[in-house]
């Protein structure tokens, strides 16, 4: 009994110095993600419910209500929701096809590999001032390229009509992030056992098929975590229509970060802002909630 | 044998394709940067620099030497970054995976929820925040907020790599009398050297090409960090090309260089974390 009793004491002192030491061990951790991260989030839920304009009540949702009135904020809300919903698909497709191809042997392999990770290493701003210069109307190499191969017949104003400039956006978003997709979803094709599709070949199946049945299902958790890190990333796109278009022609690709940019330091309506921010953070949080549920009701 | 062949030249035809295009505008880049002006705004453009100069890098480095700034200024802020991170986000990885003390998982879930705070959504505060400490402008600003923006991403790579180290280890040093901060720097840190490797890497690169918060926090011009410098470029578009374009590839040089020769360790710890 006694034994037993010094043991029990001995364990939980045990546990508790372990936890202290492992609390040391996080706190640095913690206090910079508090004061940089959660902090700020809570902060400007506490702007946005401070009245911008009126000066009536301390606390009010009149910064919300303004923005449903607030015809360019809806606009830029658009904008992010098409941009993302075109874009993502887009990078799935062209993700799974080189993730697929990278998981063949083949020679030089390799350098396929490093070639895809340069557009993704390189500054998304820097890369929109490069894309900026080539969709260049006069002087660009893809009116160039396009007049050449007689897919069009006189220069296009890429980045200041309206459909093009979106579409030139979600080219340049495409190209940088594709690849990132791809590595996502090559680690996870990495782990299905290459056996399995040796005893489907031996019943038969082709290679459609064996991609169909095999590879998507065993891929789908793969794909699930890839989309919803770039379409956390999509949503909350900001420094490519701010070096690419600038948010034009007519704010058609002006996105809600951009706007909510502009509304903060530009017009430095602090409080108005901080409701635009906190609209995205929720539409960022749903759509990471759906995809995490997802995740969950996928039975193995 | 035939839809053998056909195979080979499917996966060669999309290599050569991938390829082209991921390099084309890097390469298209480097050639603007090396063609005079009047070689640059041409109809049709010259596909090469024929004949090719340097004269641009040289005007840059006399007319504007600013650009050198904006590349030391991105350099000390990644740099500082990434060593914050990896000494405190390798003690906190530490301590998660093996210290496993009350509320550890609970700390690791909640880390990665913020990491999924859109950054925009801290501008306003951060701004305010760094403004009353009188930071703005100030390279402790944009360190302190990168390595927030970034440690909780580094915690899970590194958390991933000290888990495959071997408990015995561990065990054997206990046994010599290692206090737990003595086996973190003598044994855990030496031992997941890749992995601090790979997550440095990454996060040099994440701090290098961060924009929002680079633009707000250092607005004055020689504090800019080089995306931020170059995207506000006088003038805009009026500006010349043969300068953005020397510019832009100049200061992309280190990210290149740093890609092309570790690309395994980055792939290796970009991938490690998204199968758990």
């Amino acid at each position: 009994m006694e034994e037993r009793r010094f043991r029990l004491q001995l364990d939980y002192i045990k546990l508790h110095r372990n936890t202290q030491i492992g609390y040391l061990f996080v706190i640095p951790s913690l206090l910079v993600v508090t004061f940089v991260l959660v902090y700020p989030v809570i902060q400007a839920f506490l702007y946005s419910l401070t009245p911008e304009y009126s000066e009536d009540s301390e606390w009010s949702l009149e910064n919300y209500f303004n923005l449903l009135d607030d015809d360019r904020f809806i606009e830029s809300f658009n904008n992010t929701l098409i941009f993302t919903f075109f874009t993502i698909p887009a990078e799935l497709l062209i993700g799974l096809v080189i993730a697929v191809l990278l998981n063949k042997e083949f020679r030089f392999r390799g350098i396929v590999r490093v070639a895809i990770l340069f557009p993704w290493a390189l500054p998304t701003a820097l890369n929109a001032i490069m894309w900026r210069w080539m969709f260049n109307t006069e002087f660009g190499i893809i009116n160039y390229g396009l007049i050449s191969a007689g897919l069009i017949e006189s220069k296009l104003n890429w980045l200041g009509k309206e459909p093009l400039a979106m579409i030139a956006m979600m080219s340049v978003s495409t190209w940088k992030t594709s690849s990132f997709m791809a590595l996502l979803l090559l680690a996870g094709l990495q782990t299905i056992p290459k056996d399995l599709y040796e005893s489907a070949e031996m019943d038969g199946a082709n290679g459609f098929k064996s991609f169909w049945h095999i590879t998507i299902p065993l891929l789908t958790p793969a794909i699930i975590v890839s989309l919803l890190l770039r379409t956390m990333d999509a949503l909350r796109v900001f420094e490519l229509p701010f070096n690419l278009t600038d948010g034009g022609p007519l704010n058609t690709t002006e996105t809600i970060s951009l706007y909510s940019y502009r509304v903060l330091f530009e017009f430095v309506e602090f409080k108005y802002g901080s409701s635009m921010v906190i609209i995205q953070f929720i539409l960022i949080l749903i759509m990471s909630l759906i995809y995490i549920k997802s995740i969950k009701n996928i039975d193995y | 044998m035939q839809s053998k062949i056909r195979t080979k030249f499917l996966i060669y035809f999309l290599s050569v394709v991938v390829v082209l295009i991921s390099f084309f505008p890097i390469i298209w880049l480097f050639f603007t940067s090396l063609m005079p002006a009047k070689d640059i705004y041409a109809w049709p453009p010259n596909l090469f620099p024929s004949p090719g100069t340097f004269n641009n890098y040289i005007k840059i480095f006399n007319n504007s030497p600013e650009l050198l700034r904006y590349i030391l200024n991105s350099t000390i802020i990644a740099v500082f970054t990434t060593v914050t991170i990896i000494l405190f986000g390798g003690l906190a990885a530490y301590a998660l995976v093996r210290i496993k003390f009350r509320g550890s998982f609970a700390i690791m879930l909640g880390m990665l929820a913020v990491s999924m705070f859109p950054n925009i959504a801290i501008l306003p505060a951060i701004f305010i925040v760094f403004k009353k400490l009188n930071l703005i402008n100030s390279y402790p600003s944009l360190i302190i907020a990168h390595t927030g923006l970034f440690i909780t991403m580094a915690i899970w790579i590194l958390a991933n790599y000290i888990r495959t180290i071997p408990f015995e280890i561990e065990d054997a040093a206990k046994m010599d009398g290692c206090g737990p901060f003595g086996i973190f720097w003598r044994i855990i840190l030496p031992l997941s050297k890749p992995g601090i490797f790979a997550t440095g890497l990454i996060v040099f690169i994440f701090s290098w090409n961060e924009f929002p918060l680079s633009l707000v926090l250092l607005h004055d011009n020689d504090m800019r960090t080089a995306p931020v410098g170059i995207s506000l470029y006088p003038g805009e578009y009026s500006f010349p090309w043969e300068t953005i374009s020397t510019a832009t590839f100049l200061s992309i040089i280190p990210v290149l260089i740093i890609t092309g020769i570790f690309q395994k360790q980055i792939i290796g710890g970009l991938t490690s974390g998204s199968n758990k």
